[in-house]
């Protein structure tokens, strides 16, 4: 009886050996085929290859279909009613046409939706700058009370709990775990991919597109800095927003305000000479980003050239480059009305069609890719 | 009533006569260096003075004082003159302003043992200290054509190796 009982602890043992044995093959195996493939991202060559990927979060196939997905999931938002793309729809170039956003609570945001693109080559994020990275980036609007409201951990869970997200985390990290960390590193990888390279300006520097009479004059207006001694005509806003990608990593008091509400650049730095400052922001695809500036308080193009023609408010940290546009050192461009037309229509140029409708980017469900 | 007008008065004098007030007052330079250095104004004011003369888009000459960056990147250890060579050829400079706006020189095209080039840490113009939107850092050139490397408002020097 002694016997048959220690022979069935035997067996009993060998069988959970082999269970064990079993379940690190599997693992090993699962590591081992677990290769996503390389998604190629695609750009002009003008635009350069200085940007980084994280070596943890390369831009995978399985990764950007993943985080596609996610960027029009409303269950990431406190109540399922949020995503990315209501606020960052892809027929506004991934703004929205709001002075500022609602988020779950019902309340405005603090600062104008900005649009999403090239962000490949972005390296600080927010109207202040305050993310270096795409993937700390996606963290403040998932959290945020007043935009999607939800913690990454219960987005883990909802998402955990649902029936396609465990297969699709597995096919793009290797594991059907669903945590934080994987949720905005996909979120990230899909970003990354909103190239927008093609417009009427990309085709005219490669020859393919003849400018009209007024978007050639747009382009000299826009590129050159006024200069009393040789009477040129100019606004000087290549300085900020370089050409190709129109944005820089630059940060600028542009004199919206004498006295500013929101302090900018300085919340996040603490440091005085950072007041209003915020980030010069891309002008891609601007014909449909609108409201614009950092608190959407203009409605139209021409209303930013008025701005920057004949409002500048002068204050302590209004940006040299724009207090000096001139040599004789007066806020005023006093730019003709025509010559704020040329420059509005060289800004139309950087429309990029396919960009706003590239089914790739859109909501692979089809619910909420409206504006 | 009129004392508190004289001293209203005295007081934005003596504000003016300081001249322009920076919160920014001094600059680092860091990255590959054996000593990190935090300077002020002042502080710049113990190192040999050097100058620039230069004409603007009009014709009209200025004078640019400061201090030789080379002299600078010495002092925080590095690897200028004789060490610089090897794997040290491909370190570089980022300076950043207070506005991110970066612009990068070559360790080679500082040191005054391989260009002839001089690239001043400047602090004054015309014996007058750089104005606000220039200060209190600007870097300087000898013989850049154009001067979008003459990078005001500096907030930092890195000395970085490329990769």
């Amino acid at each position: 009886m002694q016997m048959r009982i220690k022979q069935k602890g035997w067996q009993n043992q060998t069988g959970i050996v082999i269970l064990v044995c079993i379940f690190f093959i599997s693992l090993v195996c699962a590591f081992t085929f677990f290769e996503p493939e390389p998604y190629p991202l695609k750009y002009p060559a003008n635009f350069g290859g200085r940007f980084t990927i994280p070596e943890d979060n390369p831009v995978t196939r399985e990764g950007v279909a993943l985080g596609r997905k996610l960027f029009y999931e409303e269950l990431l938002s406190a109540n399922n009613k949020i995503s990315c793309a209501s606020c960052h729809q892809q027929a506004l170039a991934f703004s929205d046409n709001r002075q500022f956003s609602i988020g779950v609570d019902g309340t405005p945001t603090r600062r104008n939706s900005m649009s999403l693109s090239n962000l490949l080559w972005v390296k600080n994020f927010f109207w202040d700058g305050r993310s270096t990275s795409l993937e700390a980036q996606a963290v403040v609007p998932l959290t945020d009370p007043h935009e999607m409201g939800q913690s990454l951990e219960a987005s883990s869970r909802k998402l955990n709990a649902s029936k396609n997200y465990p297969s699709l985390f597995e096919k793009a990290f290797g594991t059907p775990h669903i945590n934080a960390d994987r949720i905005v590193k996909a979120l990230a990888q899909f970003e990354r991919t909103l190239i927008s390279g093609n417009s009427k300006y990309d085709q005219y520097l490669t020859g393919s597109y003849q400018p009209t009479e007024s978007e050639r004059r747009g382009i000299l207006l826009f590129s050159r800095g006024m200069r009393m001694d040789t009477n040129q005509r100019g606004g000087n806003c290549l300085h900020c927003h370089s050409i190709p990608k129109t944005f820089s990593e630059t940060f600028h008091n542009n004199g919206l305000d004498e006295v500013p509400l929101d302090f900018g650049r300085e919340d996040f730095t603490g440091m005085q000479e950072d007041r209003a400052r915020f980030r010069v922001p891309t002008l891609r695809n601007i014909e449909v980003t609108g409201p614009y500036m950092h608190d959407g308080r203009f409605k139209t193009l021409r209303e930013v050239l008025d701005h920057y023609s004949d409002h500048i408010k002068p204050s302590a940290t209004l940006s040299p480059f724009i207090a000096g546009v001139t040599e004789q050192q007066i806020y005023s461009l006093a730019l003709t009305p025509e010559e704020k037309q040329d420059i509005v229509n060289f800004m139309l140029m950087l429309t990029d069609t396919d960009f706003l409708n590239n089914p790739e980017f859109s909501d692979p469900e089809y619910k909420t890719n409206k504006p | 009533m009129k004392l508190l007008r004289i001293l209203i008065l005295a007081f934005i004098s003596v504000a003016l006569l300081m001249g322009p007030s920076y919160a920014q007052e001094f600059i680092t330079i860091e990255g590959e260096v054996t000593r990190v250095l935090k300077l002020s104004i002042k502080d710049l004011e113990k190192y040999p003075v050097a100058e620039i003369k230069i004409k603007d888009q009009k014709g009209e000459e200025h004078v640019y004082r400061g201090t030789a960056l080379s002299v600078l990147l010495d002092s925080a250890g590095v690897t200028l003159g004789r060490n610089l060579r090897g794997e040290n050829l491909t370190k570089y400079v980022l300076v950043t302003a207070v506005d991110n706006y970066q612009v990068v020189y070559s360790l080679a095209e500082i040191d005054p043992e391989f260009a002839s080039n001089l690239v001043l840490l400047t602090t004054h113009v015309d014996g007058k200290p750089l104005p606000k939107g220039e200060g209190p850092f600007r870097l300087v050139n000898q013989i850049d054509k154009r001067h979008a490397r003459w990078i005001r408002e500096i907030r930092s020097i890195k000395v970085l190796f490329s990769k």
